[in-house]
């Protein structure tokens, strides 16, 4: 029997090959159960129902334990994400008749690679002077988010922005920033 | 400035007791900290937070979370009881071919024994 600590230094790819190699259901079965958390905030977030949203995390739990043999998923988390998406939006739509359904693709911006090394010194300087080129919101909402270390209640109070608007331009702020920074490694 | 690093920065792992802490507003700033920067790089923890951020009451959640893991658990259960079960199947069909496969061996055995060294 594996112990616990022993399962948690796994990652989702090692328990996915494990799984592939032996077939065994248990490696799914806690795959899974590290984003139950995750996924029932999504459903919540969707469905606004507390009980729909767990009947949904059902459904997508069902989805992945019939699928996951079948399929080469190379990011379980976004795959999960994916389906567990699709699913509130399709329960929705059915009521509703207007979500339009996403694909993977266009909702996979929360990039899983690393495309520079974000220790070297040269990227730090870029960064800093890109952090400059930032439209003002943003800008001010990155610096107290990511070095001054401030909550996002904390920044409304500071900037008067709302919550929404907070999470936005730290978002489209550090987006943009590593857009920046790409563009300028790049052209070295 | 070493903090402009964690604009780059991507972290995936998940420790719910984290977000637990942060739901019930009993995260220290550093563990604040940690769960935003996540919300702010990640769009499924941050619309799982968002999510979970609307249930009347966190507990609820925490007993749906045990509740989903259980049905998981005996989900799984299942699944492996069944494919046990077509293994022990499909063996069946291999031994009982093997049995065949011998009774015959033997009965054809014991018949060219016979025609060479008939009974008296």
């Amino acid at each position: 029997m594996l112990q616990k600590n022993n399962l948690e230094n796994i990652s989702d790819n090692e328990l996915l090959e494990k799984f592939k190699l032996d077939q065994d259901s248990q490696w799914l079965g806690i795959l899974l159960q590290r984003y139950t958390l995750l996924l029932l905030g999504v459903c919540m977030k969707y469905l606004r129902n507390e009980e729909a949203a767990k009947d949904a995390v059902q459904q997508v739990f069902l989805k992945a334990i019939t699928a996951l043999p079948k399929t080469n998923v190379e990011y379980l988390k976004s795959w999960l994400y994916t389906i567990a998406r699709n699913h509130c939006l399709m329960q929705l739509r059915d009521k509703t008749k207007w979500v339009t359904i996403s694909t993977e693709a266009d909702i996979q911006d929360n990039s899983f690679f690393e495309p520079f090394d974000a220790n070297k010194e040269q990227t730090i300087l870029i960064l800093e002077k890109a952090l400059l080129d930032l439209n003002p919101p943003q800008k001010t909402c990155v610096s107290l988010f990511y070095l001054e270390k401030k909550s996002y209640q904390e920044i409304v109070a500071l900037t008067g922005f709302s919550l929404l608007q907070v999470k936005s331009y730290i978002q489209n702020g550090k987006r943009n920033l590593k857009t920046i920074v790409i563009q300028k490694l790049q052209q070295l | 400035m070493s903090d402009l690093k964690n604009i780059l920065s991507n972290s995936n792992s998940i420790d719910e007791q984290l977000f637990q802490k942060y739901l019930a507003g009993i995260a220290s700033a550093e563990e604040r900290f940690l769960v935003e920067n996540q919300m702010a790089e990640d769009t499924m923890v941050n619309e799982a937070i968002e999510g979970l951020q609307n249930f009347k009451d966190p507990l609820l959640a925490q007993n749906y979370v045990a509740q989903l893991n259980s049905q998981l658990q005996k989900q799984i259960g299942k699944r492996k009881k069944r494919s046990f079960n077509r293994q022990i199947k499909e063996q069946s069909w291999t031994i009982i071919a093997i049995i065949v496969v011998l009774t015959i061996s033997l009965l054809a055995y014991f018949t060219i024994h016979l025609l060479h060294h008939p009974l008296h």
